[in-house]
């Protein structure tokens, strides 16, 4: 089949990938992008209601689904929370918030909020919407495949949520599930809730993994012609190392999810020693706690930049278009998602420095978590670099972007202190953590999916989201989670540990309780203000403006369909031909201020263009 | 209101906050000051990059706000300042490492006069074991647990005998004596966590664990557990109480050893023996 | 370009990260399904690695002996106790499919229907003679009295792991093997020359299909060596 497109590409020709030098020649020689390496994709296209909108193959309609289904469980997760800080902020004023049913939302949110939420949201749902429209293909490479992903997920889902109504609830075994306590009368949960979460867990895993393989081979070998590796916008190559990290992580995931399956149902002791409980000696034996975490955390480190590397492309890509000047330090930003998401596979017992393990791991550790700090560090300097000297549009995506830089950098400090391990020891398991890890991987990747929702709404849509009530949402959202996170550090200092139903009257932390209410507040604000964000898109479906082509004037391939909304294939009749990166907003020379992907340099002749 | 300007109310609010806040550490009353030293060390380091980075953030956003026509930086990249961000960031990473990686080192050294103390944890109590005057804690295993040993001392070591057991939640500790914490845990996970200490270590079944200190001021603590332990976490608390030397010493004599105990149990079994005699 | 231009391209490190980074595909004339699979496998080997490497660690760790291996893994030919016997031929089976295959894909390029069929079947049931010894071998255990909790030998994570791994390779083994008698029959009825649609991918069938299913096989037998090694020989 492929014999035609092999004798025109051997032998590959060899030039250079960065477009050939535009010093001589005529136009047509400074336009000159290679042929296609590829036949056209053949798709299955839908002809029914099922086929278009159900078990639909098209990357885009699945994106959709994988959104909605996240912002679904996203939404449970952020009732449970409110159920949470009733009970701490008001403790006994819900009668029916017992230290079980407290230890279950503590679980359920963080699961949620972490697999089925945050990684759902970013990988599957702009993943699925993205990639193909960013990197020129017509759709996912394996689009059955794809469909199956999601319907995956979709069970997964399913089992999740029907561990609420088995008998004894779902697991309480908070959302790192550490044996022996996980499978132990003593947890809530800890039959049928705690089996259908390692059941769920292990079909996320399968399904993702089934997903997984769409992006990063869409992404490798389904970009179109002059589309090369270092013209991609970096929410590409934020997702693509996310996703890379997920097919190495989650395996650990899934094997520790075997194993405690095994120790639950048939009563191996992979992680069970011998135990002593209400008097009598269980039939385990010989096994380790901290394999468990080990492996846990093999997955659940990378977990962590499997939800920020999405976010830090998709907001390099949001304050690019929105401050109307090249992202700075392009190849850096490349390279540090890169490195990040090398290095993150070697800093997991950072999370495990007073966990009993050998300790001499925490220097190293220790170190290699420093060490991550530079490469991140320095993405933040070329966000706000990227600001400096720019045309900056206050609108609502800019917002959510700088409110993501500040929750970051807050966050990304304070992890600091957590990584650097004499620190961590007087810091963890306590609410410091609860503070770090939620304004660094909580509230920073939310700021984000919120802007990247007003900056693509128009794409999938056709119709702009109102500015007015966005800012309102933005206000409510970035003061409230802030005002939240930021004063929660200090209980931390104080020492409250975290996983607490009730403090009683620990002598040092009375003073707390005023701030405990305080905090709880401003969560049912937080909470409650996400109605504007939900009512501004439901309007906006009907009543919303038209968007029109490109409403942002942005460079990047996904604004450049023929339709707007992009139609299944993307492309039309042809597939776009690349010639620059996606950053080419005000260059010296040019008549406006951008120049898209695909406007070839014979058409901006006069235009002194650095970097393609 | 220009938005840049509540940018700039939140960076100077989390300063003020950060001024006047009423929540802050408890008084430490162990050596590791130095704890306390590297967390400042971070928070001064740390914050004034928070500050800068958003102050600079804030100054962009105020200065080259949306104006139709303006005069745009084209340099897609700076060798010269991506360099210089890389080590002077590199720097500031070096500074705050290196005394963590001090103060650990003599975090996971215990010296050596120091007082072993075996923290025994199980859902949701705790009980502790000091040894004799030999100094060294006998053997123990969690399957040897029964009523009559209740810390499953291994019967044939003669370094068990004189093993002080101390079955209640409240632990006696002498001032400025460092003391080696050696945790085991029955069932699953705990932590045992005086704030006041700043140190903790994870007990972990199975396994012994251990971590040092040395309190250095009188007093009565709260002993949290500190990892998630099941339903009733929340609830398990015990006391230390750091004594000077001689109240230390007095309360030590009226514990129990090992060896006290198998003889009153000895005793009662003897009585009972009689007494079931008697009956018949 | 002219043909000089070859010379004045980077080598090295710069020259292999701009081919890598060039246009349209990282790995040029691979097919889809090809990479696929090889990044499918590569997080494969981390699953296989991380049940490895706990079995490792929980060898090392256990506070009762392990059982002495070479005797519970011999088997008893005239009364007399052969050592590694049954595992050496479920061994010699396993890598001899992956001849058989390695065969079966030369064979589906060149288009030869019959051989490539013949190649398949022989591989599929190569596989199929590896489970039921692997079954064999499951149920003399079970005789013996080891279970996944708990066996008369020693240390109960001898049983315990001992079927977890086996039991996923084999599920592993087992997939393949269904693969592989699904891949004879189309291959028999000739849909990768006509280059029929899938039943539920509705994508073209192709001769490479084959061959992606060859490296799966490949990995299982490559995985099988470890285990093999891990299991058997320490």
């Amino acid at each position: 089949m492929s014999d035609e497109y092999n004798q025109k590409n051997t032998p590959i020709k060899a030039q250079s990938s960065e477009t050939t030098s535009g010093s001589s020649g005529s136009s047509k020689d400074i336009d000159y992008v290679r042929p296609a390496e590829l036949p056209e994709q053949d798709l299955y296209h839908g002809h029914s209601f099922i086929t278009k909108w159900i078990f639909c193959q098209d990357a885009k309609v699945i994106g959709v689904q994988y959104f909605l289904t996240a912002v679904f469980t996203g939404i449970v997760g952020l009732v449970l929370s409110w159920l949470m800080r009733l009970q701490l902020g008001f403790p006994e004023l819900v009668p029916f918030i017992t230290a079980e049913h407290y230890y279950q939302f503590v679980t359920m949110h963080g699961m949620i909020m972490v697999v089925y939420f945050l990684t759902a949201l970013f990988l599957g749902g702009f993943g699925n919407y993205l990639i193909p429209l960013m990197v020129g293909a017509r759709d996912m490479v394996f689009p059955y495949v794809n469909m199956v992903s999601f319907w995956m997920f979709f069970i997964a889902v399913c089992v999740l949520m029907a561990s609420f109504f088995v008998p004894g609830g779902p697991t309480g075994a908070g959302w790192t599930l550490y044996p022996p306590q996980a499978i132990l009368p003593g947890t809530p949960g800890s039959n049928m809730g705690i089996i259908l979460m390692l059941v769920s867990l292990s079909l996320f895993v399968i399904g993702f993994t089934m997903g997984g393989l769409n992006y990063i081979i869409t992404i490798l070998q389904a970009r179109t012609r002059g589309m090369t590796l270092m013209r991609m916008p970096l929410t590409i190559w934020g997702i693509f190392t996310a996703t890379a990290l997920a097919m190495l992580a989650f395996p650990a995931l899934l094997v520790s999810c075997i194993m405690m399956t095994l120790d639950k149902m048939l009563g191996t002791s992979f992680f069970m020693p011998t135990i002593l409980q209400a008097g009598e000696v269980l039939s385990y034996g010989g096994g380790s706690p901290v394999l468990f975490q080990h492996l846990f955390w093999f997955f659940g480190h990378p977990e962590v930049y499997i939800v920020a590397l999405p976010a830090f492309g998709i907001v390099s890509d949001l304050i690019s278009v929105h401050a109307r000047k090249n992202i700075f330090g392009y190849r850096m930003m490349v390279w540090a998602i890169v490195g990040i998401g090398a290095l993150s596979f070697f800093v997991w017992a950072h999370h495990m420095y007073v966990s009993g393990m050998n300790p001499w791991f925490g220097f190293f550790f220790a170190t290699t978590t420093l060490i991550i700090a530079v490469p991140t560090a320095l993405k933040v300097y070329n966000w706000i670099i990227t600001l400096f000297r720019a045309n900056i549009r206050m609108n609502t995506v800019m917002l959510f972007c700088l409110g993501f830089i500040v929750t970051f950098v807050n966050g990304g400090i304070t992890g600091i202190f957590l990584g650097n391990v004499a620190v961590d020891i007087p810091l963890s398991d306590t609410y410091f953590v609860i503070a770090h890890f939620h304004m660094v991987m909580g509230i920073a990747p939310l700021m984000v999916i919120m802007g990247a929702v007003y900056h693509w709404f128009p794409l999938v849509t056709g119709r702009m989201l109102s500015e007015k009530l966005g800012k309102w949402h933005f206000w409510f959202t970035f003061l409230g989670a802030y005002s939240i996170y930021f004063p929660m550090h200090y209980l931390g200092f104080i020492g409250v540990p975290r996983r607490y139903f009730e403090m009683y009257d620990s002598p040092y932390v009375t003073s707390a309780t005023g701030m405990n209410e305080f905090i709880t507040v401003a969560a049912l604000i937080v909470g409650f203000s996400q109605l504007i964000f939900i009512y501004n898109i439901v309007t906006s479906l009907s009543i919303g403006k038209p968007a029109g082509k490109n409403p942002w004037k942005a460079n990047s391939l996904e604004w450049l369909t023929p339709e707007v909304p992009p139609a299944h294939g993307n492309w039309g009749e042809k597939l776009p031909v690349i010639h620059r990166w996606p950053y080419d907003f005000n260059v010296p020379g040019a008549k406006e201020d951008y120049i898209t992907q695909t406007t070839p340099p014979s058409e901006v002749i006069s235009a002194e263009v650095e970097k393609t | 209101m220009h938005p840049g300007i509540i940018f700039l109310g939140v960076i100077v609010g989390s300063v003020l906050f950060h001024i006047f806040t009423p929540w802050w550490w408890t008084d430490i009353a162990s050596n590791w000051g130095a704890m306390d030293d590297t967390i400042n060390l971070t928070f001064w380091i740390g914050g004034g990059v928070f500050v800068l980075v958003c102050l600079f953030m804030v100054y962009c956003v105020l200065k080259f706000s949306y104006k139709e026509g303006r005069k745009v930086e084209y340099k897609p990249e700076d060798h010269k300042l991506e360099k210089i961000l890389t080590i002077a960031t590199t720097i500031g990473v070096i500074a705050l490492l290196a005394p963590g990686l001090i103060v650990y080192n003599n975090y996971i050294n215990t010296p050596k006069n120091a007082l072993h103390v075996e923290v025994n944890a199980w859902q949701w109590g705790w009980q502790y074991r000091l040894p004799g005057e030999d100094g060294i804690l006998g053997t123990a295993h969690v399957a040897k647990i029964s009523d009559d040993n209740p810390f499953g001392i291994n019967l044939d070591d003669p370094n068990g005998k004189d093993d002080i057991l101390i079955q209640d939640d409240v632990l006696h500790l002498k001032k400025n004596r460092p003391v080696k914490i050696l945790l085991r845990s029955l069932d699953v996970l705990h932590n045992f966590y005086v704030p006041q200490f700043r140190a903790k270590m994870d007990a972990i079944p199975g396994i012994i664990t251990y971590y040092w200190f040395e309190p250095n001021k009188i007093g009565e603590y709260e002993v949290l557990c500190a990892e998630y332990c099941g339903v009733g976490h929340y609830a398990m608390r015990a006391k230390v109480i750091v004594q000077s030397e001689g109240n230390y010493d007095n309360w030590i004599k009226e514990q129990e050893t090992f060896s006290d105990l198998i003889a009153k149990q000895n005793n009662d079994k003897l009585k009972l023996t009689i007494v079931a005699k008697n009956k018949n | 370009m002219s043909d000089n231009s070859l010379n004045n391209l980077p080598g090295g490190f710069k020259g292999m990260s701009q081919d890598m980074g060039s246009d349209q595909t990282v790995f040029k004339g691979v097919q889809w399904g090809k990479v696929m699979m090889w990044i499918f496998l590569l997080s494969d080997t981390f699953i296989f690695s991380c049940f490895l490497i706990s079995y490792m660690k929980g060898r090392t760790s256990t506070v009762v002996d392990w059982p002495n291996t070479s005797e519970v893994f011999s088997l008893h030919v005239n009364g007399v106790p052969v050592p590694l016997l049954l595992i050496a031929i479920m061994t010699f089976v396993l890598i001899t499919s992956s001849g058989t295959m390695a065969l079966a894909v030369k064979y589906g390029y060149e288009k030869n229907r019959k051989m490539c069929g013949w190649l398949i079947l022989a591989t599929a049931i190569g596989g199929l003679t590896f489970v039921g010894m692997q079954a064999f071998e499951w149920s003399k255990l079970i005789h013996e009295g080891v279970r996944p909790w708990e066996n008369p030998f020693g240390a109960k994570q001898f049983g315990s792991f001992f079927f977890m791994i086996t039991g996923f390779h084999g599920t592993h083994v087992s997939i393949g093997v269904i693969f592989l008698f699904i891949y004879s029959r189309k291959v028999f009825r000739g849909d990768f020359d006509k280059g029929k649609r899938g039943f539920f991918t509705s994508m073209k069938s192709d001769y490479v299909a084959i061959e992606i299913l060859g490296l799966y096989w490949h990995f299982v037998d490559l995985v099988w060596v470890f285990i093999f090694a891990f299991f058997y020989l320490w």
